[in-house]
């Protein structure tokens, strides 16, 4: 649907818009496609439930698209990880408002109640506990850590290890500093380790 | 220290390229339909991003605009500003007294009043 209104350059003008509608959209389009899978796999890690963590997906997509889509694509993904922690987070908070009298006996381990991070700390140098499940069940074991760790520790987790993003951009997306990027993200690596050590 | 030598100390440890690869094979490992469902979430967020910027309050705030300026114009209309009252003596005068203050022939009476006072006294002596 082209007009016939021509730019000072002799182009078309609404042909030029359309190019660059088009050259943003399939931009968007390789940057959704590529983290839509393990933006699913931690909306699951938080829900436990395939059809929720698809829901929260779906509005983050939205939100990022109408909120984000003009930023230069070098920051989407801290913006992505922003709007899918905010969604993540208030469904974290959703459900602990309706299962507080539910489930009132049935507390998880807070951050703040996590024991000397030194005292807990692991041998960086040891090959780790998941060279010693590779034969196993790996995958399980490490999807069950990952379950049993607290929201914001597992978010630092999969942000800086498995997502990538430097400590200064899950800081970003977690709308935290960065020392409380590395204290959850050393918390969740002790308590990974430890957990997978009593898989074996 | 440079960039990278910081990126290390705060590097995670080496198993978690492990973790990395296990949490890669689980995405690897979704069933069809599931991809099916984020596809269609990914057109869905797409589709809002081609939709134009709906600017629903452009008509409505250009009526209200319209609204303000006629308003404007009827409390306080565009006319000349009011005019200065004259001064009393020059509007309740005839023109005649403007002349005679005015006319060049005046101001030379005004210089030789002297001889306009002994003709009077001539013609009240004569007559």
């Amino acid at each position: 649907m082209l007009e016939n209104r021509v730019r000072t350059d002799g182009q078309p003008w609404m042909l030029v818009e359309t190019d660059e509608l088009a050259d943003g959209r399939a931009a968007l389009d390789r940057f959704l496609r590529g983290v839509e899978r393990r933006a699913l796999r931690m909306a699951e890690l938080t829900t436990g439930q395939r059809d929720e963590a698809l829901d929260l997906v779906q509005d983050a997509m939205l939100a990022f698209v109408r909120n984000y889509a003009d930023k230069p694509a070098a920051e989407w993904p801290p913006l992505f990880h922003r709007v899918l922690d905010s969604r993540m987070t208030d469904w974290h908070r959703r459900q602990q408002v309706r299962g507080r009298w539910i489930s009132a006996w049935f507390t998880r381990r807070d951050d703040d109640e996590a024991g000397d991070p030194l005292a807990d700390a692991p041998d960086l140098r040891e090959p780790g506990p998941l060279a010693r499940l590779l034969d196993a069940d790996a995958g399980a074991a490490l999807q069950a850590a990952l379950v049993q760790l607290p929201l914001r520790q597992r978010q630092a987790f999969l942000l800086r290890v498995w997502e990538g993003l430097d400590v200064a951009q899950t800081a970003s997306a977690m709308r935290c500093g960065e020392g409380s990027v590395k204290t959850h993200l050393w918390r969740a690596l002790n308590a990974l380790r430890r957990a997978l050590e009593e898989h074996q | 220290m440079n960039t990278r030598d910081t990126t290390r100390d705060h590097a995670p440890p080496e198993w978690t390229a492990t973790a990395r690869q296990l949490l890669d094979d689980s995405t690897d490992a979704l069933d069809g339909a599931t991809r099916s469902q984020l596809n269609r979430a990914r057109q869905r967020a797409l589709a809002e991003h081609a939709r134009p910027t709906r600017r629903w309050w452009l008509p409505a705030g250009a009526a209200t605009a319209a609204s303000l300026l006629f308003a404007l114009m009827l409390i306080n209309p565009l006319s000349p500003p009011a005019t200065i009252p004259a001064t009393p003596e020059l509007a309740s005068g005839n023109g005649d007294d403007t002349e005679l203050i005015v006319a060049d022939d005046n101001l030379e009476l005004a210089q030789d009043l002297e001889f306009y006072a002994w003709l009077d006294a001539e013609d009240e002596h004569n007559g």
